[in-house]
């Protein structure tokens, strides 16, 4: 699958607020613990070696779970294919909670969910739709469930 | 670079509702012919196929730093999504109608984790000033909170040129949370919001009037189960708990500045007063383009 490698890279760069060394071990069996450099921007997880520029490689945050393995060991699997596990090993328990509670809310998907719970809370307690006055009512990206059910999107672009 | 992209491929077809999809016809790398693709956008992940049956995306344009303009071109209703990184390619597309190309831009041009969090920050932030407006004497027993990574404070008529700065502001001098709440100032007003550490994911919320008597702040990270899957909904931990107010994801630090769409991007009602500009300049430059 092609994807815009460059542009990607270029987001690696961007300063994060959650960047730190972390022993990593990719899914397959055989693979090792190495020390990577692993930064955090938006719902990217990119790791790099230490000292170089250009990531070794990303990994989208959508669809994922993240569960601690150990006092200081947290993974992340993919839920098209749950039993491979990136784990990654952090010099603390106080690291090891922060890096997962960061990663769990830099999914896309998990915001969308905030947002559809802070626009249902205030137009319950307001009566009033609080995206209205953006004139971003209709975005189908703001669209909400009601009660636990996804209600299904208008897909089509006409 | 190594990406997960069976799992990114998986994304794009998985139960979640897209966000858009049709088809569009994608100017080749190569080969400068027009090709017609189907295209689903998700979040800010714009996958297309070869057709609309097919399982696997042939690709994926990530949505991060771009921008999306006219651009010129032979084929009509054309558009363009421009990356800001330096030799960056552009992505030249084209719809088959007016409304479809507009349709479109619009919702590429919201599709970033960047707009998503501002727009998720705002109605925190409104979320708060109406529970706070709803509880009764709240004020007295709201403790000044000492986990706080953001502030709004709200300035009508103030000018934009100082937005920039003051929102990465990471003064810890923040104006007192009563005087911003117990201000009468209407949704309309500007809001800017000014970024305190962000060391912090903890972001402080209050349970609504209706689940609690008294005003309880809380941070996020109690919040926090250790294996709550991302895809189980909010902040699974809490769930059972009289809605409370899920916690907001970490900010990019600088992200404001570094965003390509709006040197003001910090600032909410601007963001989307550029927006109502963009798409009334891209109308009028179809327009004079007939």
């Amino acid at each position: 699958m092609r994807f815009n490698e460059k542009e990607l890279i270029c987001l690696s760069r961007q300063p994060s607020e959650m960047a730190a060394e972390l022993g990593m071990r990719g899914p397959k069996k055989g693979d090792v613990v190495k020390k990577r450099l692993v930064k955090l921007v938006v719902n990217f997880l990119f790791y790099f070696r230490t000292d170089e520029e250009e990531p070794i490689g990303a990994l989208l945050l959508e669809q994922c779970r993240v569960e601690r393995e150990d006092t200081q060991i947290f993974s992340i699997a993919f839920l098209d294919e749950a039993e491979r596990k990136y784990l990654f090993e952090c010099d603390s328990e106080e690291q090891c909670k922060d890096w997962i509670d960061s990663i769990i809310k830099a999914s896309y998907e998990f915001m969308r969910r905030n947002l559809i719970f802070y626009r249902t809370e205030i137009h319950r307690l307001t009566g009033k739709d609080p995206l209205e006055q953006y004139g971003i009512s209709d975005e189908t990206r703001f669209q909400g469930n009601s009660g636990s059910q996804l209600v299904a999107r208008d897909t089509s672009s006409l | 670079m190594k990406l997960n992209e069976r799992s990114v491929a998986h994304y794009a077809t998985c139960d979640s509702p897209p966000d858009k999809t049709g088809f569009l016809f994608k100017k080749g790398e190569r080969n400068t012919a027009y090709h017609r693709r189907w295209f689903i956008l998700k979040g800010n992940m714009f996958f297309y196929f070869e057709e609309r049956e097919s399982r696997e995306p042939i690709g994926v344009i990530v949505l991060e730093g771009c921008t999306v303009e006219l651009c010129e071109s032979a084929e009509e209703f054309a558009f363009a999504i421009k990356f800001d990184c330096a030799k960056a390619r552009v992505y030249k597309l084209a719809a088959e109608s007016q409304t479809a190309m507009e349709s479109w831009v619009k919702a590429l041009s919201r599709a970033s984790f960047d707009y998503m969090r501002l727009v998720v920050k705002e109605l925190e932030r409104q979320l708060a000033e109406v529970q706070d407006a709803a509880g009764a004497g709240g004020q007295q027993g709201r403790p000044k909170p000492s986990r706080r990574n953001q502030v709004a404070r709200s300035r009508s008529g103030a000018s934009s040129s100082s937005s920039s700065a003051s929102c990465l502001s990471s003064s810890a001098s923040a104006p007192s949370m009563t005087a911003v709440y117990s201000a009468q100032k209407s949704l309309q007003d500007e809001v800017q919001l000014i970024s305190g550490s962000f060391k912090e994911n903890g972001v402080t919320w209050s349970k609504p009037p209706a689940a609690s008597a008294n005003r309880s702040v809380d941070t996020a990270p109690s919040c926090v189960t250790w294996d709550v899957c991302t895809d189980s909904g909010v902040a699974a931990g809490c769930g059972g708990d009289g809605g409370r107010a899920p916690p907001v994801p970490p900010r990019r630090l600088g992200a404001s500045l570094e965003s390509p769409v709006s040197p003001d991007t910090c600032c909410f009602s601007k963001l989307h007063d550029w927006y109502g500009r963009e798409v009334e300049e891209l109308r009028a430059q179809w327009l004079q383009s007939q």
